[in-house]
């Protein structure tokens, strides 16, 4: 059985490449966007997306370059064919995990 | 500068620096988005900055994150003993191959290198020089390297003190040599003349003045890291 930081890590790879798949976003950006759609529940110290962020590059998930938008330069991530192969094994993995854990705290 | 502690903590635990500095700037430029936000707020000033650094994550729980990607590390943090315990005789006779070797191209162009060519004055003494020129500047130019390896990586002075002692102990020299009987042209090349065997000794009190040159200026640097790291003590 994974350890409750296993299962935490494996969250926010997760919910990194679920984001990245819809648009490219630099890192603050992505942390905001998982406190909005989590509704705060997850928060970490924001800078520590930064080495999730850089292991998957490093795995292949996700491509970065800089970018310059309204005058501030940053680094973009987005998904990478093997990233979204990924997403989608994960995808699967997590909601048959949450079903099950659903179904023991529902169970009557 | 900002995250000072925070980038000698992931030095200090082995992080490759390309890392700690892309990790670095990633994290002002979000540290600068968060002050922003803070200040959309109506936070003011020093406030805004203080939030947004809260936001954004203890050095500790930073440097913790980044530490455990166990691929983040840098080969001089996983194998030292390869880098400054095998590396720096192999890197000092390369080195000092490099002028000798610019030499032997001037000497080819030319046509010194044909065997009994008449070779001019001035040959013999750009071979002295290239010489000197390895003893002198490209073997001391190995010591600072690695030096230079150890201080980047926040390493034990010890790795510094190995990477330069192991080529001094080897005692790589390099000697023009030009009246050799049987021998029409100029001799030229690296050797090693460890300085446990006799052989190394010899060489030594032959070559005295250049050698104790070479010494010094090879630990120069060695000595400068030890005075750093006592002053930042």
């Amino acid at each position: 059985m994974p350890s409750e930081s296993a299962l935490a890590a494996g969250l926010s790879e997760l919910m990194v490449l679920r984001l990245l798949k819809e648009q490219e976003m630099y890192g603050y950006e992505i942390v905001q966007a998982i406190a909005v759609r989590t509704r705060q529940a997850l928060t970490p110290g924001e800078g520590v997306i930064y080495p999730l962020l850089h292991a998957l590059e490093k795995d292949g998930l996700l491509r970065s370059r800089r970018k310059s938008v309204g005058g501030r330069s940053r680094i973009y991530y987005s998904l990478t064919a093997r990233g979204a192969k990924r997403l989608s094994a994960m995808t699967d993995h997590w909601t048959s995990l949450s079903n099950a854990v659903g179904a023991v705290l529902h169970a009557v | 500068m900002r995250f000072e502690a925070l980038r000698e903590i992931l030095l200090k635990g082995g992080v490759a620096p390309r890392h700690v500095r892309r990790y670095l700037a990633e994290l002002t430029e979000h540290l600068d988005d968060l002050t922003e936000k803070q200040r959309a707020l109506g936070y003011d000033g020093e406030d805004a900055e203080m939030r947004a650094r809260a936001l954004l994550g203890e050095d500790r729980e930073l440097a913790a994150a980044m530490l455990e990607q166990k691929s983040f590390r840098s080969i001089t943090a996983r194998a030292p003993w390869l880098i400054f315990g095998i590396l720096p005789p192999f890197a000092a006779t390369a080195a000092m191959l490099v002028p000798l070797g610019v030499l032997a191209l001037i000497g080819k162009v030319l046509g010194f290198a044909e065997k009994g060519a008449a070779r001019p004055h001035w040959f013999e003494l750009l071979a002295t020089a290239a010489a000197a020129c390895a003893n002198l500047v490209f073997f001391p130019l190995v010591s600072v390297l690695f030096v230079a390896l150890v201080a980047r990586h926040r390493l034990s002075l010890y790795w510094a003190l190995v990477a330069v002692a192991i080529p001094l102990i080897l005692f790589l020299h390099s000697v023009a040599e030009f009246t050799i009987p049987g021998h029409p042209g100029i001799r030229i090349g690296v050797g090693m003349a460890p300085i446990f065997l006799a052989k190394g000794w010899k060489t030594m009190g032959a070559q005295w003045p250049t050698v104790a040159a070479q010494y010094v200026l090879a630990l120069l640097p060695l000595v400068w890291l030890a005075r750093r790291r006592l002053t930042a003590r």
